[in-house]
């Protein structure tokens, strides 16, 4: 009784548990949708849910700075991935005029 | 409030995963973002909640929505062979998955003698400054270095004759 009252009331395994669902849905968009923009959406959700996991670690135990700075970090080097990850994104649709992952397939055996 | 902002982050992912619409699923991420910038706020954390709305709802889903339009590419095509088999297997291992998070969240002792200890303080600019430019002064000007490196490399990646 007293786990689930401490999911809903917002303590340390609620977080968890809304970063690992979070996490699950973004791996779910990466490997069932087809359209590289979405898929690419799917991955800036799984970023996110590591980032709920690590400030929702760094509050629950001891809540200095470092947590944040580290936070601080990661979305700089997410919005690095957003530019060259749509940059090639742009690339692949002038090489194939599609956006559809099945389609680049030229790899493949 | 909790359960509001998870509810709306888990509410406008799903909505992503299941939007043909590419400009509306982009609008769906920025509905998880705000939900996550709120359980921010809810960790006493308003620095990374603002840093959330301006850099994730802000920058990145604008330059997702600029491709989208950029491409004129509104609506996933059509597959090239339809795979139901693999989509239903997809989904169940989705929720299986799903399942054993929920199993290994609620049964974890570790997690729930974290959750009875005392809450610090909220965190502030201030001391986020201090340790930032004190600790870490070197990693700031590297993570600068690449932002730089970045540009200049979509730059080159999308110009078609450099």
């Amino acid at each position: 009784m007293s786990t689930s009252c401490s999911i809903l009331s917002g303590g340390l395994p609620g977080y968890i548990l809304v970063a690992f669902l979070l996490f699950i849905v973004g791996l779910g968009t990466v490997l069932v949708r087809r359209s590289i923009l979405v898929q690419f959406m799917g991955v800036e959700l799984m970023l996110n849910a590591a980032n709920v996991a690590l400030l929702a670690f760094a509050r629950f135990r001891g809540g200095d700075a470092q947590g944040t700075v580290f936070y601080l970090f990661i979305i700089a080097v997410a919005a690095c991935e957003a530019a060259v990850g749509l940059a090639l994104v742009v690339g692949l649709y002038r090489h194939r005029n599609s956006t559809d992952t099945d389609r680049a397939d030229a790899l493949k055996l | 409030m909790f359960l509001c902002f998870a509810l709306i982050t888990l509410i406008g992912a799903v909505a992503l995963t299941l939007q043909r619409n590419l400009v509306v699923a982009g609008l769906c991420l920025v509905l998880s973002f705000m939900g996550v910038a709120g359980l921010f706020l809810l960790l006493a954390n308003p620095v990374a909640a603002a840093l959330q709305i301006i850099v994730y709802s802000g920058a990145i889903v604008v330059l997702v929505l600029f491709v989208v339009m950029l491409l004129n590419q509104h609506q996933e095509e059509a597959p090239v062979r339809s795979r139901p088999l693999q989509r239903w297997i997809s989904v169940l291992v989705l929720l299986a998955l799903a399942a054993g998070a929920f199993r290994l969240v609620t049964r974890s002792p570790l997690l729930h003698s974290l959750d009875h200890a005392p809450l610090p303080p909220p965190m502030t600019l201030n001391a986020l400054g201090n340790v930032l430019f004190n600790d870490h002064l070197l990693a700031f000007e590297v993570i600068g270095l690449m932002l730089l490196a970045a540009m200049v490399g979509a730059v080159a990646l999308v110009k078609r004759d450099l």
